[in-house]
Protein backbone atom coordinates (compact mmCIF):
# COMPACT_ATOMS: atom_id res chain seq x y z
CA UNK A 1 0.00 0.00 0.00
CA UNK A 2 1.73 3.23 -1.23
CA UNK A 3 2.54 5.54 1.76
CA UNK A 4 0.04 8.67 1.23
CA UNK A 5 -1.19 11.66 3.14
CA UNK A 6 -4.33 12.98 2.40
CA UNK A 7 -5.43 15.74 3.72
CA UNK A 8 -9.02 16.71 3.29
CA UNK A 9 -9.64 20.91 3.76
CA UNK A 10 -13.56 21.68 4.70
CA UNK A 11 -13.25 25.29 3.50
CA UNK A 12 -12.01 27.01 0.56
CA UNK A 13 -10.13 29.41 3.04
CA UNK A 14 -8.68 26.32 4.57
CA UNK A 15 -7.71 25.23 1.30
CA UNK A 16 -5.55 28.79 0.61
CA UNK A 17 -3.76 28.26 4.07
CA UNK A 18 -2.86 24.56 3.28
CA UNK A 19 -1.28 25.47 -0.04
CA UNK A 20 1.07 27.68 2.01
CA UNK A 21 1.67 26.52 5.09
CA UNK A 22 1.24 22.00 3.88
CA UNK A 23 1.32 22.22 0.17
CA UNK A 24 0.69 18.97 -1.76
CA UNK A 25 -1.03 17.43 -4.83
CA UNK A 26 -4.57 19.12 -5.44
CA UNK A 27 -6.59 16.05 -6.22
CA UNK A 28 -10.15 16.66 -7.86
CA UNK A 29 -11.70 13.88 -10.08
CA UNK A 30 -8.35 12.04 -9.92
CA UNK A 31 -9.12 10.20 -13.10
CA UNK A 32 -5.90 11.31 -14.69
CA UNK A 33 -3.79 11.49 -11.02
CA UNK A 34 -4.60 8.16 -9.89
CA UNK A 35 -3.38 6.68 -12.90
CA UNK A 36 -0.21 8.96 -12.92
CA UNK A 37 0.24 7.70 -9.12
CA UNK A 38 0.17 4.31 -9.82
CA UNK A 39 3.57 4.54 -11.70
CA UNK A 40 5.42 5.66 -9.17
CA UNK A 41 7.44 4.04 -6.35
CA UNK A 42 4.82 3.01 -3.38
CA UNK A 43 7.39 3.90 -1.07
CA UNK A 44 7.34 7.57 -2.26
CA UNK A 45 5.28 9.49 0.33
CA UNK A 46 2.85 11.39 -1.39
CA UNK A 47 0.86 14.65 0.09
CA UNK A 48 -2.56 14.35 -1.93
CA UNK A 49 -5.18 17.79 -1.11
CA UNK A 50 -8.60 16.02 -1.78
CA UNK A 51 -10.81 18.59 -2.69
CA UNK A 52 -14.07 16.90 -2.46
CA UNK A 53 -15.74 18.52 0.42
CA UNK A 54 -15.63 22.25 -1.01
CA UNK A 55 -18.76 21.84 -3.17
CA UNK A 56 -18.68 25.67 -3.32
CA UNK A 57 -16.14 25.22 -6.05
CA UNK A 58 -18.95 23.13 -7.96
CA UNK A 59 -21.28 25.54 -9.64
CA UNK A 60 -22.26 26.94 -13.10
CA UNK A 61 -23.87 30.49 -12.98
CA UNK A 62 -24.59 33.46 -15.37
CA UNK A 63 -24.41 36.79 -14.30
CA UNK A 64 -25.69 39.27 -16.27
CA UNK A 65 -23.70 38.45 -19.66
CA UNK A 66 -20.75 36.42 -18.33
CA UNK A 67 -20.94 32.53 -17.51
CA UNK A 68 -18.80 31.24 -14.37
CA UNK A 69 -18.38 27.58 -14.06
CA UNK A 70 -16.49 26.71 -11.00
CA UNK A 71 -12.90 24.70 -11.17
CA UNK A 72 -15.03 21.27 -9.61
CA UNK A 73 -17.70 21.06 -11.94
CA UNK A 74 -18.25 17.54 -13.61
CA UNK A 75 -17.77 16.94 -17.63
CA UNK A 76 -21.38 15.55 -16.78
CA UNK A 77 -22.71 18.39 -15.10
CA UNK A 78 -21.60 20.58 -18.04
CA UNK A 79 -22.90 17.98 -20.75
CA UNK A 80 -25.86 17.36 -19.08
CA UNK A 81 -26.29 21.64 -18.77
CA UNK A 82 -28.84 23.30 -20.65
CA UNK A 83 -27.86 26.69 -20.02
CA UNK A 84 -24.51 25.84 -21.41
CA UNK A 85 -25.48 24.12 -24.60
CA UNK A 86 -27.57 27.38 -25.51
CA UNK A 87 -24.80 29.72 -24.90
CA UNK A 88 -21.37 27.41 -24.93
CA UNK A 89 -22.80 24.25 -27.23
CA UNK A 90 -18.81 23.04 -28.51
CA UNK A 91 -18.04 23.30 -24.32
CA UNK A 92 -21.14 20.80 -23.97
CA UNK A 93 -19.68 18.62 -26.74
CA UNK A 94 -16.29 18.07 -25.61
CA UNK A 95 -17.08 17.69 -22.16
CA UNK A 96 -19.36 15.08 -23.74
CA UNK A 97 -16.67 13.42 -25.67
CA UNK A 98 -14.10 13.16 -22.87
CA UNK A 99 -13.05 9.17 -21.79
CA UNK A 100 -16.08 7.23 -20.82
CA UNK A 101 -19.09 7.96 -18.44
CA UNK A 102 -17.59 6.66 -15.55
CA UNK A 103 -14.39 9.85 -16.29
CA UNK A 104 -17.10 11.73 -17.24
CA UNK A 105 -18.73 11.57 -13.81
CA UNK A 106 -16.10 12.08 -11.82
CA UNK A 107 -13.66 14.31 -13.99
CA UNK A 108 -13.91 17.99 -13.39
CA UNK A 109 -13.20 21.10 -15.39
CA UNK A 110 -10.54 22.09 -13.54
CA UNK A 111 -8.61 19.32 -13.45
CA UNK A 112 -8.70 19.05 -17.09
CA UNK A 113 -7.16 22.54 -17.51
CA UNK A 114 -4.74 22.34 -14.76
CA UNK A 115 -3.30 18.97 -15.87
CA UNK A 116 -1.96 21.41 -18.43
CA UNK A 117 -2.84 18.40 -21.54
CA UNK A 118 -2.05 19.48 -25.15
CA UNK A 119 -4.68 16.97 -25.70
CA UNK A 120 -7.22 18.33 -22.85
CA UNK A 121 -10.57 18.41 -24.64
CA UNK A 122 -12.23 21.32 -22.60
CA UNK A 123 -9.65 23.70 -23.58
CA UNK A 124 -10.21 24.66 -27.28
CA UNK A 125 -14.04 25.35 -26.77
CA UNK A 126 -12.93 27.77 -23.84
CA UNK A 127 -9.95 29.84 -25.63
CA UNK A 128 -12.84 30.21 -28.35
CA UNK A 129 -15.13 31.62 -26.13
CA UNK A 130 -11.58 34.25 -25.16
CA UNK A 131 -11.86 32.36 -21.24
CA UNK A 132 -10.48 34.53 -18.52
CA UNK A 133 -9.57 31.69 -15.76
CA UNK A 134 -9.65 32.96 -11.85
CA UNK A 135 -7.00 31.83 -10.06
CA UNK A 136 -7.07 32.23 -5.73
CA UNK A 137 -4.40 32.42 -3.27
CA UNK A 138 -4.95 33.02 0.50
CA UNK A 139 -4.46 36.72 -0.23
CA UNK A 140 -7.06 37.62 -3.48
CA UNK A 141 -7.74 36.62 -6.45
CA UNK A 142 -6.49 37.40 -10.12
CA UNK A 143 -7.69 36.71 -13.69
CA UNK A 144 -5.44 35.59 -16.73
CA UNK A 145 -6.44 34.77 -20.07
CA UNK A 146 -6.94 31.46 -20.71
CA UNK A 147 -4.32 31.56 -23.03
CA UNK A 148 -1.81 32.45 -20.93
CA UNK A 149 -2.85 29.96 -18.33
CA UNK A 150 -1.32 27.11 -20.34
CA UNK A 151 2.54 27.63 -20.30
CA UNK A 152 3.77 24.32 -21.50
CA UNK A 153 3.28 20.50 -20.95
CA UNK A 154 1.68 19.84 -17.65
CA UNK A 155 2.87 23.27 -16.84
CA UNK A 156 0.66 26.15 -16.09
CA UNK A 157 1.30 30.01 -14.56
CA UNK A 158 -0.59 28.99 -11.24
CA UNK A 159 2.16 30.74 -8.82
CA UNK A 160 3.05 28.89 -5.47
CA UNK A 161 -0.04 28.55 -3.06
CA UNK A 162 -2.65 29.15 -5.84
CA UNK A 163 -5.30 27.56 -7.55
CA UNK A 164 -7.51 27.81 -10.19
CA UNK A 165 -11.23 28.36 -8.75
CA UNK A 166 -13.23 29.25 -11.69
CA UNK A 167 -13.89 30.18 -15.51
CA UNK A 168 -15.56 32.80 -16.98
CA UNK A 169 -16.56 34.10 -19.99
CA UNK A 170 -18.77 36.44 -22.22
CA UNK A 171 -22.09 34.67 -23.61
CA UNK A 172 -21.59 35.59 -27.00
CA UNK A 173 -24.27 37.73 -28.94
CA UNK A 174 -25.06 38.33 -32.49
CA UNK A 175 -24.92 35.70 -35.29
CA UNK A 176 -22.50 33.29 -34.15
CA UNK A 177 -21.52 29.80 -34.72
CA UNK A 178 -19.15 26.95 -33.46
CA UNK A 179 -17.95 23.80 -33.21
CA UNK A 180 -15.64 21.51 -31.42
CA UNK A 181 -14.12 18.54 -33.75
CA UNK A 182 -11.91 15.80 -31.70
CA UNK A 183 -10.13 12.80 -34.04
CA UNK A 184 -8.94 9.99 -31.56
CA UNK A 185 -7.28 6.43 -32.39
CA UNK A 186 -11.24 5.02 -31.53
CA UNK A 187 -14.21 6.73 -31.50
CA UNK A 188 -14.78 6.12 -27.90
CA UNK A 189 -12.79 7.11 -25.00
CA UNK A 190 -10.08 7.94 -26.93
CA UNK A 191 -7.74 10.48 -25.80
CA UNK A 192 -7.30 13.24 -29.10
CA UNK A 193 -4.73 12.45 -31.76
CA UNK A 194 -5.38 16.23 -32.90
CA UNK A 195 -8.63 18.55 -31.19
CA UNK A 196 -10.12 21.34 -32.47
CA UNK A 197 -12.44 24.61 -31.92
CA UNK A 198 -14.35 27.26 -34.05
CA UNK A 199 -15.78 30.46 -33.24
CA UNK A 200 -17.37 32.65 -35.90
CA UNK A 201 -19.83 35.64 -36.06
CA UNK A 202 -21.03 36.54 -38.97
CA UNK A 203 -22.81 40.50 -39.85
CA UNK A 204 -26.06 40.74 -41.30
CA UNK A 205 -24.39 40.82 -44.40
CA UNK A 206 -22.93 37.14 -43.71
CA UNK A 207 -19.14 38.54 -43.64
CA UNK A 208 -16.91 37.51 -40.96
CA UNK A 209 -17.02 39.66 -37.78
CA UNK A 210 -15.67 37.84 -35.41
CA UNK A 211 -13.09 34.33 -35.81
CA UNK A 212 -11.71 32.30 -33.18
CA UNK A 213 -9.70 29.11 -33.68
CA UNK A 214 -7.94 26.76 -31.40
CA UNK A 215 -6.03 23.57 -31.90
CA UNK A 216 -5.23 20.82 -29.17
CA UNK A 217 -2.72 18.15 -29.28
CA UNK A 218 -0.52 20.10 -32.10
CA UNK A 219 1.85 22.14 -29.77
CA UNK A 220 3.16 22.39 -26.21
CA UNK A 221 -0.27 23.80 -25.21
CA UNK A 222 -3.91 24.27 -26.81
CA UNK A 223 -2.78 27.02 -29.09
CA UNK A 224 -5.23 29.86 -31.09
CA UNK A 225 -4.22 29.96 -34.66
CA UNK A 226 -4.27 33.97 -34.56
CA UNK A 227 -2.70 33.46 -38.76
CA UNK A 228 -6.04 31.58 -39.74
CA UNK A 229 -8.26 33.87 -37.78
CA UNK A 230 -6.83 36.96 -39.61
CA UNK A 231 -7.26 35.54 -42.82
CA UNK A 232 -11.03 34.62 -41.97
CA UNK A 233 -11.81 38.32 -40.64
CA UNK A 234 -14.18 40.59 -42.97
CA UNK A 235 -14.28 38.27 -45.64
CA UNK A 236 -17.48 35.84 -46.33
CA UNK A 237 -17.31 32.13 -45.37
CA UNK A 238 -16.69 30.33 -48.22
CA UNK A 239 -14.95 26.79 -48.56
CA UNK A 240 -12.14 28.46 -50.32
CA UNK A 241 -11.21 30.73 -47.71
CA UNK A 242 -11.63 27.94 -44.94
CA UNK A 243 -8.75 26.70 -47.49
CA UNK A 244 -6.65 29.68 -46.97
CA UNK A 245 -6.77 29.79 -43.15
CA UNK A 246 -6.35 26.09 -42.90
CA UNK A 247 -3.14 27.03 -45.07
CA UNK A 248 -2.34 29.95 -42.84
CA UNK A 249 -3.21 27.83 -39.85
CA UNK A 250 -0.22 25.32 -40.32
CA UNK A 251 2.21 27.98 -38.92
CA UNK A 252 0.49 28.60 -35.71
CA UNK A 253 1.18 24.76 -34.98
CA UNK A 254 4.23 22.19 -34.09
CA UNK A 255 3.00 19.26 -33.75
CA UNK A 256 4.74 16.02 -32.59
CA UNK A 257 5.49 12.44 -33.40
CA UNK A 258 4.18 10.00 -29.91
CA UNK A 259 2.89 7.15 -29.09
CA UNK A 260 -0.65 8.43 -30.89
CA UNK A 261 -0.08 9.27 -33.79
CA UNK A 262 3.21 10.74 -36.14
CA UNK A 263 3.74 14.56 -36.52
CA UNK A 264 3.02 14.74 -40.72
CA UNK A 265 -0.46 12.92 -39.37
CA UNK A 266 -0.92 15.51 -37.53
CA UNK A 267 -0.37 18.01 -39.79
CA UNK A 268 -2.91 16.89 -42.20
CA UNK A 269 -5.82 15.59 -39.95
CA UNK A 270 -5.36 19.37 -38.24
CA UNK A 271 -6.15 20.47 -41.57
CA UNK A 272 -9.51 18.40 -42.58
CA UNK A 273 -10.73 18.78 -38.96
CA UNK A 274 -10.07 22.58 -38.67
CA UNK A 275 -11.96 22.95 -42.20
CA UNK A 276 -14.55 20.80 -41.26
CA UNK A 277 -15.36 22.55 -38.00
CA UNK A 278 -15.55 25.44 -39.92
CA UNK A 279 -17.98 24.90 -42.55
CA UNK A 280 -20.28 23.39 -39.20
CA UNK A 281 -19.84 26.76 -37.42
CA UNK A 282 -20.39 29.30 -40.61
CA UNK A 283 -23.58 26.80 -41.42
CA UNK A 284 -24.21 27.55 -38.21
CA UNK A 285 -23.98 31.00 -37.83
CA UNK A 286 -25.67 31.33 -41.07
CA UNK A 287 -29.04 29.96 -39.74
CA UNK A 288 -28.77 32.46 -36.35
CA UNK A 289 -30.50 34.74 -37.07
CA UNK A 290 -30.74 36.51 -33.80
CA UNK B 1 0.66 5.14 8.10
CA UNK B 2 -1.62 7.65 7.94
CA UNK B 3 -5.20 6.94 8.72
CA UNK B 4 -8.52 8.62 8.27
CA UNK B 5 -12.06 8.10 9.29
CA UNK B 6 -14.79 7.84 6.81
CA UNK B 7 -18.37 7.76 6.55
CA UNK B 8 -20.93 6.57 3.92
CA UNK B 9 -23.50 4.55 2.82
CA UNK B 10 -22.44 1.14 1.30
CA UNK B 11 -25.45 -0.81 -0.23
CA UNK B 12 -28.21 1.19 2.11
CA UNK B 13 -25.95 0.21 5.11
CA UNK B 14 -24.26 3.20 6.60
CA UNK B 15 -20.72 2.71 7.63
CA UNK B 16 -17.71 4.18 9.44
CA UNK B 17 -14.24 3.22 8.27
CA UNK B 18 -10.96 4.14 9.99
CA UNK B 19 -8.20 3.05 7.11
CA UNK B 20 -5.16 3.77 5.86
CA UNK B 21 -5.26 7.43 3.41
CA UNK B 22 -4.05 6.01 -0.11
CA UNK B 23 -6.62 3.26 -0.36
CA UNK B 24 -8.94 3.27 -3.08
CA UNK B 25 -12.88 2.84 -3.03
CA UNK B 26 -12.25 -0.58 -4.89
CA UNK B 27 -9.65 -2.15 -2.02
CA UNK B 28 -11.95 -0.82 0.56
CA UNK B 29 -14.86 -2.73 -0.92
CA UNK B 30 -13.26 -5.78 -1.35
CA UNK B 31 -10.87 -6.09 0.83
CA UNK B 32 -12.73 -4.88 3.89
CA UNK B 33 -16.11 -5.94 3.22
CA UNK B 34 -15.90 -8.72 0.81
CA UNK B 35 -17.62 -7.41 -1.63
CA UNK B 36 -15.75 -8.68 -4.59
CA UNK B 37 -18.05 -8.19 -7.87
CA UNK B 38 -16.27 -5.34 -8.52
CA UNK B 39 -13.41 -6.66 -10.61
CA UNK B 40 -9.33 -4.58 -10.51
CA UNK B 41 -8.94 -5.96 -14.52
CA UNK B 42 -6.72 -2.97 -15.17
CA UNK B 43 -4.99 -1.96 -12.59
CA UNK B 44 -6.06 1.57 -11.61
CA UNK B 45 -6.29 2.78 -15.56
CA UNK B 46 -9.35 3.33 -15.36
CA UNK B 47 -10.08 1.95 -18.95
CA UNK B 48 -12.05 -1.18 -18.61
CA UNK B 49 -14.92 -0.25 -16.10
CA UNK B 50 -14.83 -4.07 -14.60
CA UNK B 51 -15.12 -2.06 -11.14
CA UNK B 52 -17.79 0.27 -11.79
CA UNK B 53 -19.70 0.87 -8.89
CA UNK B 54 -22.25 3.30 -8.35
CA UNK B 55 -21.95 6.75 -6.73
CA UNK B 56 -25.03 8.88 -5.64
CA UNK B 57 -26.73 6.97 -8.53
CA UNK B 58 -23.58 7.97 -11.31
CA UNK B 59 -21.13 5.17 -12.63
CA UNK B 60 -17.62 5.33 -11.67
CA UNK B 61 -14.37 3.57 -11.87
CA UNK B 62 -14.07 2.68 -7.96
CA UNK B 63 -10.39 1.74 -8.67
CA UNK B 64 -10.01 5.92 -9.38
CA UNK B 65 -11.71 6.99 -6.48
CA UNK B 66 -9.66 7.55 -3.06
CA UNK B 67 -11.72 6.65 0.67
CA UNK B 68 -11.44 9.82 1.58
CA UNK B 69 -13.86 11.23 -1.73
CA UNK B 70 -16.23 8.89 -0.71
CA UNK B 71 -16.81 10.53 3.01
CA UNK B 72 -21.04 11.32 3.10
CA UNK B 73 -21.93 9.83 -0.32
CA UNK B 74 -23.83 6.40 -1.03
CA UNK B 75 -21.64 3.74 -2.67
CA UNK B 76 -23.79 0.69 -4.59
CA UNK B 77 -22.02 -2.07 -5.55
CA UNK B 78 -23.54 -5.33 -7.62
CA UNK B 79 -24.24 -7.39 -4.30
CA UNK B 80 -26.70 -4.20 -3.30
CA UNK B 81 -28.61 -4.76 -6.49
CA UNK B 82 -29.74 -8.22 -5.51
CA UNK B 83 -29.77 -7.74 -1.14
CA UNK B 84 -32.55 -10.45 -1.01
CA UNK B 85 -30.83 -12.80 -3.93
CA UNK B 86 -33.50 -11.87 -5.50
CA UNK B 87 -31.97 -10.88 -9.02
CA UNK B 88 -32.74 -7.10 -10.35
CA UNK B 89 -34.37 -7.35 -13.85
CA UNK B 90 -31.32 -6.34 -15.64
CA UNK B 91 -29.37 -9.20 -14.39
CA UNK B 92 -32.33 -11.28 -15.37
CA UNK B 93 -32.38 -9.76 -18.75
CA UNK B 94 -28.81 -10.92 -18.96
CA UNK B 95 -29.40 -14.12 -18.67
CA UNK B 96 -31.99 -14.19 -20.91
CA UNK B 97 -30.05 -12.81 -23.65
CA UNK B 98 -26.92 -15.00 -22.86
CA UNK B 99 -25.20 -11.47 -22.65
CA UNK B 100 -23.22 -13.06 -20.22
CA UNK B 101 -19.72 -15.61 -21.06
CA UNK B 102 -17.00 -15.58 -18.74
CA UNK B 103 -19.06 -12.74 -16.51
CA UNK B 104 -15.87 -10.31 -15.50
CA UNK B 105 -17.29 -7.58 -16.86
CA UNK B 106 -21.01 -8.16 -16.08
CA UNK B 107 -21.14 -6.34 -12.82
CA UNK B 108 -19.40 -3.11 -14.44
CA UNK B 109 -21.96 -4.05 -17.37
CA UNK B 110 -25.26 -4.59 -15.11
CA UNK B 111 -24.23 -1.59 -12.53
CA UNK B 112 -23.66 0.99 -15.76
CA UNK B 113 -26.79 -0.28 -17.30
CA UNK B 114 -28.73 0.44 -14.42
CA UNK B 115 -27.26 4.22 -14.42
CA UNK B 116 -28.51 4.64 -17.98
CA UNK B 117 -31.95 3.32 -17.34
CA UNK B 118 -32.30 5.13 -14.26
CA UNK B 119 -32.27 8.10 -16.47
CA UNK B 120 -33.15 7.22 -19.72
CA UNK B 121 -35.99 4.96 -19.04
CA UNK B 122 -36.11 3.26 -22.84
CA UNK B 123 -32.86 4.30 -24.72
CA UNK B 124 -32.00 4.15 -28.34
CA UNK B 125 -28.72 1.57 -29.71
CA UNK B 126 -26.71 4.81 -29.61
CA UNK B 127 -27.31 5.81 -26.16
CA UNK B 128 -26.82 2.48 -25.17
CA UNK B 129 -23.30 1.92 -26.88
CA UNK B 130 -22.23 5.38 -25.37
CA UNK B 131 -23.65 4.26 -21.74
CA UNK B 132 -21.01 1.32 -21.93
CA UNK B 133 -18.59 2.52 -23.88
CA UNK B 134 -16.44 2.54 -20.40
CA UNK B 135 -17.11 -0.87 -19.94
CA UNK B 136 -14.74 -3.18 -21.87
CA UNK B 137 -15.71 -7.09 -22.57
CA UNK B 138 -13.47 -9.56 -24.05
CA UNK B 139 -15.92 -12.46 -24.84
CA UNK B 140 -19.29 -12.12 -24.89
CA UNK B 141 -19.09 -9.44 -27.65
CA UNK B 142 -21.08 -6.53 -27.47
CA UNK B 143 -24.11 -7.24 -29.43
CA UNK B 144 -25.74 -9.64 -26.96
CA UNK B 145 -25.05 -6.82 -23.93
CA UNK B 146 -27.14 -4.45 -25.99
CA UNK B 147 -29.83 -6.96 -26.34
CA UNK B 148 -29.45 -7.74 -22.67
CA UNK B 149 -29.72 -3.93 -22.35
CA UNK B 150 -33.08 -3.46 -24.52
CA UNK B 151 -34.61 -6.50 -22.43
CA UNK B 152 -34.28 -5.17 -19.33
CA UNK B 153 -35.37 -1.56 -20.66
CA UNK B 154 -38.61 -3.10 -21.54
CA UNK B 155 -39.50 -5.26 -18.01
CA UNK B 156 -38.12 -2.29 -15.98
CA UNK B 157 -41.06 -0.46 -17.53
CA UNK B 158 -43.11 -3.43 -16.98
CA UNK B 159 -42.08 -3.49 -13.99
CA UNK B 160 -41.51 -6.52 -13.95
Amino acid sequence: MPDWDVIVPQTTAELADLLVTQPGTLIAGGTDLLPRLQRIPATRPVRLIDLSRLSELRFIRQQANTIEIGTLTTHAEIGDSPLLQQVAPALVKASRSVGSPQTRTRGTLGGNLANASPAADTTTPLLCLDAQAVLVNRDGRRQVALSEFFIGPGQTCLGPGEYLYSVRFAIPSGRWGVDFEKLGRRNGMAIAVVSGSVFLELDENGTIVTARLALGSVAATPVRSRHAEAVLKRQPPTSSLFEEAAQAMISDISPIDDLRASCEYRYHAADVLIKRALAIASHQAESNLS
Amino acid sequence: MKTLEVHFTLNNQPQTLITAAGRTLLEVIREDFGLTGAKDACSGEGECGACTVLLDGAPVNSCLVLISQVEGHRVLTIEGLAPSGQLHPIQLAFIATSAIQCGYCTPGMVLATKALLDRTPVPTDAEIQEALAGNLCRCTGYTKIISGVKLAAQEVQHGR
